[in-house]
Order: structure tokens, then C-alpha cells, then sequence
């Protein structure tokens, strides 16, 4: 009686395009050859969804990306700052709700909110492997899979991320270089250390170089995830971080929001050690004025999480064909490069050097990283993959279950 | 002597944060314990130059939705306002109270229930969706305004003006609008104000797709370089001080020119 | 007047009110019981609710949420008329000056919430001051403002934005207040004290119970300002709800409605107890 009353309560039959015809043009589009993309898409808006809380990366979308996306193709970027879990939920909603033409055109977006999206019918696919810089450039190899999960084409390379943490030089003389010596440090002085709450995706990191430290490396979750192994090992993650709780600042009573909010409490000198997914953001700090000049960055030799980040396009994306065109403008030696300098940004590239020309590869060599930046050197020998995405919600919803409660 | 305290008391509670605001966009790099900056930089407002089209478009936008919730909680609050102010009826206190409601309960209450009857009409994502969210939450401070400002007009002016000949439409534009239109702007500022600043709604019915001033800052406020977060913040300030002060002076002017004061 | 003419010309009002706030409000209980919610759901009617009040950090968050709106409203309107009285005292010429009290009306919340943020924090300007008096030596020392557990951030934050506003109520009657009244006070031998409690309280009373109740009921279900400045736990009922509602799985939709009922419940619940004692005491002045 009360179903029938809210379904009759409520007018719902409402239907938007035939999605049929919709279907058809879509086949089209993955077909067309990428001149005929680019004609279809001059003159059109993209619209980008995208994280927001950094604002380096913010002015290099707002400027370097939509002037050159107006200059070359005659595209009208919008960027608009939204948290990857709220975009797939967002697309999740409308998917139920049969809107067939949504507002977003393309998203920044990897790990477990791609699994979601694409085990959820979200994405438009596969495009990736229609993008003629993909096919030139990017090691096929290195983007099969994103967090274990199979990527198919339906995300496009971005940019190459490795975990550094961040300290200041004039303060602290010699970082912990291991994770114990990190516990050492953090026990030794109350109230300076802490991480960004997941699933902010560079806390999330964090949680996870723990888990692989604590637990005897990553090795073993590699094949799937596998819930009684789990179960077996993040007992000791847990301990881990409610051993650290009280020392934390704030004594873990909060912790800073996302890794923007990081930033700030570690620019100010609230806390000692910043954290970034980016090996010269630092660098980028330092040139923009907010962090000291005397701070540089170090990894633990526990290992540091690398993982590359991509763009998507969604099933009901109003312009596909714009959103294409700016996937593979992003994945460009140019963009690249620009992306690269630590004045704009400093994101490594997503692209396989060796396949550049020689004359490419030598403007990557002679980008000034800067003194804050590790060197290849530091950063490879302890660089550890990511684990299935299943992992990462596992122990995100567990963090909050077992050490914020 | 109390007088000076009670100023300094109101100057530093409500002025000082602009001040400090105001250096803080000069000074990316101010932190503990320096009670002055070390050093100025001109990088805050350099970004604002930069982006002035994006901060321009949602300051617009934001501006856009913001007068048309005005211009839709009036029309929607002028006939009724009119009913209350003039005539008893059963249950009319009951629903007084019903109507003001939507200004008092926490809005997420019903926005977010609305959200997905919203995606499904395609009001989602769109100008006329967040108006109609914000004006849903604003109106009972148009509501309120008017209905005050039909109870200190009375009903003579409008007997007057039909018993001259004049028809409604007549009435209500040259005799009873001039005259509601101080509690229209008394209203009409709330409301304004009161969707200007809005954050979470905008986001959640406009999905991004409908720029707006909070949206833009509001990634900005967390972020460590706080001169970009203060300098928006003051030109926040700047946008309706601007308005207030313009509309102001024109209805001063009008006034005069009318001889109503 | 008809009635069918008198409900025509409300019709404006009505409408829109009947299918988007009753209609809203409709929804979200509807889908607090797990019907149109965007996935089939599978749990049975009031499982949501079930789960939620099962659910310790539900309850922990709840009275977060009231203390912290209790404080803020109870600050905001107690500066409120304060200043309000003290402003309305000034001679003219320094009452025109006395308008910057409106600046905190004009920034929108998370700017209220920035400029808190910037103060109060343990590198901000208030323990760089103390620090420049000599009060104390590092930035630890600095008592934990923000994100102590009790919420003092967002109290700071609402009491900033929340006092020019109780100040423009009372200001309004105190407008229209006779301050010879006052003298009068003052030459039947009254004292200050007794002066502003007898004579000048009880006719601002009605503007500093309509703050209080819209203050309260704002800051505890509002968004913004928690957003930016709420501790992660207990953490305030509108987080959480921002938390399940776009953060977490689809399936836990109902959760987010039920917590959404909840807090509309006690949103008119409040509203007609206050609107019940108000009257009550509206009478037993007239009897007086």
C-alpha cells in the first residue's frame, strides 16, 4: 500500500533522448578517425571535473591548458573543482535517474573510483587506444592496469605520481628514513605529525605504505583481493595508527581534511612533515612563496607508492568528441613538458621517454627540477606498485571503523 | 571614553579581520610569529588578473541566480503577503508559521530529496534548478518584509486608486509597488545576500555546472597559499557593499525626484 | 472574501511550497524507508533507522551538533544585544560609524569560517600576538582552539557571523525604543544594571528569542562552515550526511535520508515547542 501510494505520489516517467540513437553516434565516434574528431569538436565547450584543492594545478588547467585547448582546437574549457568520489556519485545518480545527457565532458580520475565507475557502466569506451598521442607515446604495458584493475582503454594516461614526504631543512637535520625511525620520531615529539584523513587519496596512500611496510610488502595482494588475508593483516595496520593516535597532533582528535589542508599545516610550521603524491611539489611551493626555501622532500626505504592518474569520459558526457580531443592534447609532449616544470606543477610524465625524439627527450632531461626534488636515483629503488583497488576501500572503510572511531 | 571602547571593541571584531585579510593577500609567505608580514608579494593579485574571466564568469553567474531568486521569491510572495497583511481567515496563524518554515529547518532536508526528482526533470545542473532551491529556502524573508510593508501601507491607496478608475495591474504597478518599495529592498537584500553566499546548495543542485562565487573560493580557502582565498574573499565583500551602496543612491534619487522626501 | 478567491491568490506561495518543501521533505522520507531511492533497495522499511540509532557515533554526533549550536546561538545573541545596547547609546555621529557591524553579514559563511581559520589557528595571528607579548615561546604552546573536540572553531566561526545579526533584531527595536524611558529609570533611583535588565531587556526579548531560535536551528544543521572547520570526529550530523550521501556507496542512501529525517524531526519539533513557550509567556506578560 505505501509503495504504491510514493510510486503514484510521485510523477517519474519522464525519458530523455532515445538511447538508441545516442548508442549509434557514440559507435560513430569511437570509429571516426581523429581528424574527424577534432573538426567535430571546434567550436564546442569541454567540461572538466576535476579535484580542486590544489591551486598550482588549478592555474595551470585555468591558464596554460585553456589557452592553448582554445589556440589549437578553437575549445572553450570550463574546469570545475569537484572530489573524484563525488563525481562518481554524482554520474551514479544519474544514471538511475536515466539522464542521458549529463554535464560532465571529461574526469580526472583513477584507482578505486574508476573501478566504481566502470563496473558501474559509467564510462564512455574504450577511447584511449583511439588517442593519437596514446599511440605514439605511452607504453602500453604501463597503463594496462590502474590499481590491479583492468583499464581496457576506458581511461587515458595523465601523469606519474610517486609519494615523497616533505620537511624543512632549517629545522630538522636529517629525516627518518624508515618507518620505525618515523614512529621513533613522531613518539619523541608530541603533536607534530600527522596525515590527511581518507580518503583523501594521498592519506589513503600513506595508510597504504604503512600496510605495506607493517605486513611484509605488497608482494602478496597483488593477485586479487582476498578477504581473509586482509582480515589477517590489518589487524596490525590499526595497531599501528592507534599506537601513533596520541602523539598525532591534535592527538588524532581530526585530521586535516584532504592533503591541501596538509599543505597549509606544514607551510605554517603547525606540523613537520607535508606529504605529496608529487616529487617536486615542493619545489612548486617553494617557487610560489608558501613553503621556506630550506625544505626539501625524502622517502622512507620502506617504499613509496607510485601510480599514474588518468582521464575519463562518461557515459552520458554531452561532448565526447571535445573531451577526446583535450585527453589527447593532455597526453602531448607539449602538455607533458608544461606539466613537468615545477613552476607549473611538477607531475612526472605519463609517457614513455624512450619512445620521444631525441630532441624531445633532451627538453625533459633539462627541466629544472629544482634542489627539493629527489632524483630519479632516490625515487626508483624504492618505489612499490599499488594493490588492487578492493584493498584500498578495504582499508579505507577499515581506517575509519578501527582508528577514527 | 566607553563610547571610543565600544567602537574599538566593534572595529576590531568586524574591521580587523578585513585588515588582516587585506594583508594576507599581499603576503603568501606570513606565518608565526610574525605579527607583520616579512615580505609583500604582488603574486595574489597577479593570479586575479590572471583568471579575471573565470572570477568575472562566476561572479556573474553568482550575481545572475542571486537576483533571480529575488525576483522569484517576490513574485511569488506578493499576492500573498498582500492576503496576510489585509484579511483574517481560519487557520491563518497555523499557516503563517507553516510558511516560514522552510527559512528555519536545515535546508539539506529537503534539497537533498529533491536532488534526484531534480536530476530526473533536468533541473539539475541547471540556472532555474538552483533558483528554485534557493529561492525555496530564501523566501520567508521576502514573505516577512512584505507582509510588513502592506500592514504599514494600509489599504486606502489602493481604494483610492480603483475608486480614480485604475485596474489591478494599474494599482499594483504605479500605486502599490513604489510605495512596498522600501520592504521590497529590505526583503529583496536578505534574499539576495542569503543566496549570494550560499555554498552547499549551489553545489549540490548546480552540480558545478552553474558557476558561482562560493564554488570558486571555496576549493581556495584550505589550500596554503591564502593570498589567492583573501583577495576573493574581499572582492566578495567589494561585489554586494558595491550593490547596496549603488541601489541606495539611485533610490535616493528617485525619491527626490517624486518629491517623497 | 471567498475562500476559493483568497486561496487563488496565495496560490503563488502555496504551490511552489506544497510540491518543493512538502515534496522534498516527502522524498527524503521516502527514501529514508527505501522507496525511490536510486538503486533497488533490498533492507527492509526502517532499517535505516535502525542501523542509525544502533549507532553510537550517530548519537556522539548529534550532541556535538546541539552543544555546539546551543553555544554558538547562546554567544551570538548574548554579544548581540550587548553591543546592540551599547551602540544604540553612542551619540548619532558615532552610530553611522558603528555600520561595520554589518561587514560579517555581507561575507558568505566559509568566508566567516576563513577568517576563524586565520585567527585562531595555532600559527595564527592571535598566538602570534601572543607570542610577540612575550605569552608564549612556540606555536605548541598556543591553546588548542580548533579542533579540540568541542567544536570551539565552528562556535568562533558562527558566533562571528551570527552576532551582527542578533544585533540588527535587537537594533530594530530598540529603534523604536523611548530612551527617556531610560532616564525615567535612572532618576526613580535605578541602577545600570537594573535599568538595562528591569527596563531595556524586556522590550528586546522578542528579537533575542527569534535569533536565538533561527541561530540555533542554523547552526546545527548548516553545511558550510562545519565543512571547513568541524573536527573528523564526532564531527557535526551535516558532514555526515555530505559523507554518506556523496562519499560512500549508493546502497547506503537510505542511512543519509533517515539521518536527514531525524534532523528535520527535531528541526520542528524545536520550532513548535519554542512558538508554544513564546506564546505562553506573550500571555502571562498581558495578564501582568
Amino acid at each position: 500500500m505505501l509503495r504504491s501510494l510514493f510510486a503514484s505520489g510521485v510523477l517519474l516517467a519522464i525519458l530523455g533522448t532515445s538511447p538508441i540513437m545516442l548508442q549509434a553516434a557514440e559507435e560513430k565516434l569511437l570509429e571516426a578517425s581523429f581528424e574527424t574528431i577534432e573538426e567535430q569538436a571546434a567550436g564546442t565547450a569541454v567540461h572538466w571535473y576535476m579535484f580542486g584543492g590544489w591551486a598550482h594545478v588549478n592555474s595551470w588547467v585555468d591558464g596554460y591548458v585553456a589557452a592553448e585547448m582554445k589556440k589549437r582546437y578553437d575549445i572553450d574549457l570550463t574546469r570545475v573543482p569537484m572530489d573524484a568520489g563525488v563525481f562518481v556519485n554524482k554520474l551514479l545518480n544519474e544514471k538511475a535517474a536515466g539522464k542521458q545527457t549529463g554535464s560532465i565532458d571529461l574526469l580526472w580520475i583513477n584507482g578505486e573510483n574508476f573501478k566504481n565507475a566502470k563496473e558501474a557502466g559509467l564510462l564512455f569506451g574504450p577511447f584511449a587506444s583511439r588517442l593519437p598521442n596514446v599511440q605514439q607515446y605511452v607504453d602500453p604495458n604501463s597503463v594496462a592496469f590502474d590499481f590491479g584493475y583492468p583499464v581496457e582503454g576506458y581511461e587515458a594516461p595523465f601523469g606519474k605520481a610517486q609519494f615523497v614526504f616533505e620537511y624543512d631543512s632549517a629545522a630538522i637535520d636529517s629525516p627518518p628514513r624508515t618507518l620505525a625511525a618515523l614512529k621513533t620520531w613522531i613518539k619523541a615529539h608530541p603533536g607534530r605529525f600527522t596525515y590527511p584523513q581518507p580518503p583523501d587519496f594521498t592519506g589513503s596512500a600513506f595508510i597504504r605504505q604503512v600496510f605495506y611496510a607493517l605486513t611484509g610488502g605488497h608482494e602478496q595482494y597483488l593477485q586479487g583481493f582476498d578477504r581473509e588475508l586482509f582480515e589477517r593483516q590489518s589487524p596490525k595496520l590499526w595497531d599501528f595508527l592507534n599506537a601513533l593516535q596520541p602523539w598525532l597532533w591534535q592527538k588524532g582528535q581530526t585530521y586535516p581534511k584532504n592533503s591541501a589542508s596538509l599543505d597549509t599545516l606544514f607551510s605554517r610550521g603547525e606540523v613537520a612533515f607535508g606529504m605529496s603524491y608529487h616529487p617536486p611539489h615542493a619545489q612548486n611551493k617553494i617557487l610560489e612563496g608558501s613553503y621556506p626555501e630550506s625544505v626539501r622532500t625524502f622517502v622512507l626505504e620502506d617504499g613509496s607508492i607510485y601510480n599514474i592518474h588518468y582521464t575519463a569520459i562518461p557515459f552520458n558526457a554531452p561532448n565526447k568528441a571535445g573531451a577526446m580531443v583535450l585527453a589527447n592534447f593532455l597526453i602531448s609532449v607539449e602538455a607533458q613538458l608544461a606539466k613537468y616544470r615545477p613552476q607549473a606543477w611538477g607531475d612526472f610524465p605519463a609517457l614513455d621517454i624512450s619512445r620521444l625524439s631525441p630532441a624531445d627527450r633532451k627538453r625533459f632531461a633539462e627541466v629544472d627540477l629544482g634542489p627539493a626534488t629527489l632524483s630519479s636515483a632516490e625515487l626508483d629503488p624504492v618505489a612499490v606498485p599499488e594493490i588492487p583497488a578492493a584493498y584500498l576501500e578495504a582499508l579505507e572503510q577499515g581506517w575509519e571503523e578501527h582508528v577514527l572511531h | 571614553m566607553k563610547q571610543l571602547g565600544v567602537l574599538l571593541l566593534l572595529l576590531v571584531l568586524f574591521v580587523l579581520p578585513v585588515i588582516v585579510l587585506g594583508l594576507t593577500s599581499l603576503a603568501p609567505g606570513w606565518r608565526f610569529p610574525d605579527l607583520w608580514p616579512r615580505t609583500f608579494s604582488l603574486a595574489g593579485l597577479d593570479y586575479l588578473l590572471k583568471n579575471q574571466e573565470r572570477i568575472l564568469v562566476s561572479l556573474g553567474s553568482s550575481c545572475l541566480f542571486s537576483l533571480m531568486t529575488v525576483l522569484t521569491t517576490c513574485g511569488m510572495c506578493l499576492a500573498p503577503a498582500a492576503v496576510f497583511a489585509r484579511f483574517a481567515f481560519p487557520g491563518k496563524t497555523l499557516l503563517e508559521g507553516l510558511l516560514l518554515t522552510p527559512a528555519l529547518v536545515p535546508p539539506m532536508t529537503f534539497a537533498m530529496g529533491l536532488h534526484f526528482l531534480f536530476i530526473k526533470f533536468s533541473l539539475s545542473d541547471t540556472m532555474p534548478g538552483v533558483v528554485l532551491i534557493l529561492s525555496m529556502f530564501s523566501y520567508p524573508y521576502m514573505f516577512r518584509a512584505l507582509v510588513a510593508g502592506f500592514q504599514n501601507m494600509g489599504q486606502e491607496y489602493e481604494i483610492c486608486a480603483r475608486n480614480l478608475g485604475a485596474g489591478n495591474l494599474r494599482t499594483l504597478l504605479s500605486v502599490e509597488l513604489p510605495l512596498l518599495l522600501p520592504a521590497l529592498i529590505a526583503g529583496g537584500s536578505v534574499v539576495f545576500l542569503v543566496a549570494f553566499s550560499e555554498y552547499f546548495l549551489v553545489f549540490l543542485i548546480g552540480g558545478g555546472s552553474v558557476p558561482s562565487f562560493t564554488g570558486t573560493l571555496f576549493p581556495l580557502l584550505s589550500s596554503s597559499n591564502r593570498a589567492l582565498a583573501s583577495i576573493l574573499t574581499l572582492v566578495f565583500l567589494f561585489v554586494p557593499v558595491c550593490l547596496f551602496l549603488t541601489l541606495d543612491t539611485i533610490l535616493v534619487r528617485v525619491y527626490r525626484r517624486r518629491g517623497l522626501i | 472574501m471567498k475562500s476559493a478567491k483568497l486561496l487563488l491568490r496565495l496560490s503563488p506561495l502555496l504551490i511552489p511550497y506544497l510540491i518543493l518543501f512538502c515534496g522534498g521533505v516527502f522524498l527524503t522520507v521516502g527514501q529514508s524507508l527505501g522507496f525511490l531511492t536510486p538503486l533497488p533497495y533490498t533492507g527492509g522499511t526502517f532499517e535505516a533507522y535502525t542501523q542509525l540509532f544502533s549507532d553510537p557515533h550517530f548519537l556522539a554526533s548529534f550532541l556535538f551538533s546541539l552543544q555546539v549550536a546551543l553555544a554558538s546561538a547562546l554567544l551570538s545573541v548574548t554579544a548581540g544585544t550587548l553591543l546592540a545596547y551599547w551602540v544604540w547609546k553612542l551619540p548619532q555621529r558615532l552610530q553611522t560609524a558603528a555600520i561595520v557591524y554589518k561587514i560579517p553579514l555581507i561575507l558568505p559563511h566559509i568566508a566567516v569560517a576563513f577568517v576563524v581559520l586565520i585567527f585562531w589557528s595555532r600559527s595564527g595571528i592571535v598566538a602570534s600576538l601572543a607570542h610577540s607579548l612575550g605569552l608564549i615561546d612556540a606555536m605548541q604552546e598556543f591553546p588548542n582552539l580548533l579542533y579540540s573536540g568541542w567544536g570551539l572553531g565552528m562556535i568562533l566561526a558562527y558566533s562571528l557571523k551570527g552576532t551582527p545579526f542578533a544585533m540588527l533584531l535587537i537594533m530594530a527595536l530598540l529603534l523604536r525604543f523611548d530612551s527617556r524611558q531610560i532616564q525615567a529609570a535612572y532618576m526613580l533611583g535605578a541602577s545600570r544594571l537594573q535599568t538595562f535588565f528591569r527596563v531595556v531587556l524586556p522590550r528586546i526579548a522578542p528579537a533575542m528569542q527569534t535569533g536565538f531560535i533561527i541561530l540555533f536551528l542554523y547552526s546545527f544543521g548548516a553545511f558550510d562552515i562545519p565543512y571547513l572547520l568541524s573536527e573528523s570526529r564526532p564531527g557535526m550530523l551535516s558532514v555526515n550526511v555530505y559523507n554518506l550521501y556523496f562519499k560512500r556507496d549508493l546502497a547506503r542512501r537510505p542511512e543519509a535520508m533517515a539521518m536527514l529525517t531525524f534532523m528535520f524531526c527535531f528541526a520542528v519539533l524545536l520550532i513548535v515547542a519554542y512558538s508554544k513557550i513564546v506564546n505562553r509567556l506573550e500571555d502571562a506578560e498581558r495578564k501582568i
